[in-house]
């Protein structure tokens, strides 16, 4: 089935691909400097997606067939497990996501529910919950407000399980999820495993858009990225750790607003491994308007931002720190060099098509991201069971969504580089998990 | 070649108006976050930013 998507996939790109360097081989010949130049980027930005989507992709078949071959994963591994849910007013989906973790097939399973001063029912809730059964508890703790960091810190010292599972008080997790999790860690290389993250609330226009993103542009790039084992950002709503590698490098840090990425990126440049388990499956709630939306990509933004800064000064350091190295680098070209060159190759495509003429450019253009779009959402949507209709979104997912997504990302770039002053800003839960 | 010209249109069109779209729906969103900071807080609210210590009141004591 890969096979019979992937190959006519290549050749319509291979034939659009040839179209498109045809065109724009007339327009760089018969174009001033300005349409050089830019016929020169707009070439490079597309040679570059392209590249990167089909290696991802390739990746990411590899990797699934390589797990395929893997006999031993129902096992049941014997190491206990502390999970740790920090929440801040979250009485909303408290409840279900605990009775999801309560439901886990693991047997040695804690959870540790951090309260952080919450000001709704969330405490009162969670309370209720408490339980202690064999090698199964809940417990809740309370704490004055001081941020997710300091709260799963919190948690993580009162942890007594060899492995920590981290979720956020919104996720509701597989049954399988932490059974499937744990069996990564017999490699004792392995610091980290990221789970695949869903979208529960496919109601709208907008929640559709991301569950498509999802799973097609974080999921399929994880389990890619699995291949190397170099996964680059354990997600907040289901990441495991060896508590051991998680002490070794200090626990969360509270000086980015994405403490996931930046605790990642703090194991991959101690030597850790970091892997991906695409059937340990957590749902939680996406934005549902496009305000929260861009609420939520803007911190994004800004916290990966933050914590790239933070590790700097490996990311030429391709000799000592490798696989560090090209994480920081794959990263800086996802979060500052892909936004503003689709902006930038937009405008150019604009100006070329009302200025020069060359507006059937801009349907080639089109349909070469969109085939492999929707080529890449229907092998995704296979892989992972999920409706096949999502693959329709992808005909405007890239020229729509994508390109709004770019703008918020390239202005919040700006005000970072300007350091302007940013706050958590907690979006509205509706308990649709 | 008509329907390419008319697929050009309307992508054109769309990029176009995406583009404009993302940039005012930003500024909107700053906007918001902007009021949303700049309203009156309520007595509770302060009273959780403050770390539940009570204000203008001296703390009773049950030792």
């Amino acid at each position: 089935m890969r096979l019979f998507i992937l190959i006519p996939t290549f050749i319509v790109l291979i034939f659009l691909t040839s179209l498109s360097i045809y065109g724009l081989s007339e327009l760089y010949v018969n174009g001033a400097l300005f349409v050089k130049v830019g016929v020169s980027i707009v070439l490079f930005f597309s040679f570059l997606i392209i590249g990167r989507y089909m290696l991802l992709m390739i990746f990411s078949i590899l990797q699934t067939i390589k797990k395929s071959a893997d006999e031993e994963r129902s096992k049941i591994i014997p190491k206990k497990v502390s999970v740790i849910v920090p929440c801040y007013n979250e009485e909303a989906v408290i409840e279900k996501s605990l009775k999801s973790l309560i439901a886990q097939t693991h047997p040695f399973v804690e959870i540790i529910v951090v309260d952080d001063g919450s000001t709704d029912r969330t405490l009162s809730i969670a309370k209720s919950m408490e339980y202690s059964y064999k090698y199964k508890s809940l417990k809740v703790y309370t704490k004055k407000n001081e941020g997710k960091a300091k709260a799963l810190n919190y948690g993580i010292k009162k942890a007594k399980g060899e492995l920590i599972l981290c979720v956020d008080a919104d996720s509701r997790l597989d049954e399988k999820a932490i059974e499937l999790l744990v069996q990564h860690f017999q490699d004792p290389s392995i610091g980290a495993v990221a789970g695949s993250v869903y979208i529960s609330n496919q109601d709208n226009m907008w929640t559709k858009l991301q569950a498509l993103e999802y799973i097609e542009g974080l999921n399929m790039v994880r389990n890619g990225q699995a291949l190397l084992k170099s996964v680059n950002i354990i997600p907040g709503p289901i990441g495991m750790f060896r508590k051991s590698a998680l002490l070794d490098v200090g626990g969360y840090a509270d000086d980015t607003f994405a403490e996931d990425c930046d605790l990642t990126l703090r194991l991959i440049a101690k030597g850790y491994k970091v892997d991906f388990e695409i059937d340990a499956v957590s749902y939680t709630e996406a934005p549902e308007n496009l305000l929260d939306l861009l609420k939520q990509r803007y911190r994004w933004t800004r916290g990966i931002l933050q914590s790239i800064k933070k590790h700097r000064r490996y990311i030429l350091d391709i000799f000592n720190k490798p696989r560090l190295s090209l994480v920081l680098q794959y990263m800086l070209f996802e979060a500052i060099i892909w936004p503003f060159m689709d902006f930038w190759v937009n405008l150019f495509i604009v100006y070329l098509a009302l200025i020069g003429g060359g507006s059937i450019l801009i349907v080639y253009w089109w349909i070469l991201f969109t085939v492999l779009d929707v080529a890449g959402a229907i092998y995704c949507l296979l892989i992972t069971k999920e409706r096949l209709s999502l693959a329709f979104y992808a005909l405007y997912y890239r020229i729509f969504f994508i390109s709004i997504i770019n703008i918020a990302k390239i202005l919040a770039t700006i005000e970072e580089w300007f350091d302007i002053e940013m706050s958590w800003g907690k979006l509205e839960r509706k308990g649709k998990i | 070649m008509k329907l390419l010209t008319f697929m050009s249109f309307i992508i054109l069109t769309v990029t176009i108006l995406t583009m404009v779209f993302g940039i005012i729906a930003y500024f909107l969103y700053k906007a918001r976050e902007r009021k949303k900071f700049a309203r009156k807080a309520s007595y509770e609210e302060i009273l959780t930013t403050a770390n539940k210590q009570t204000l203008f009141f001296k703390e009773k004591s049950f030792d």
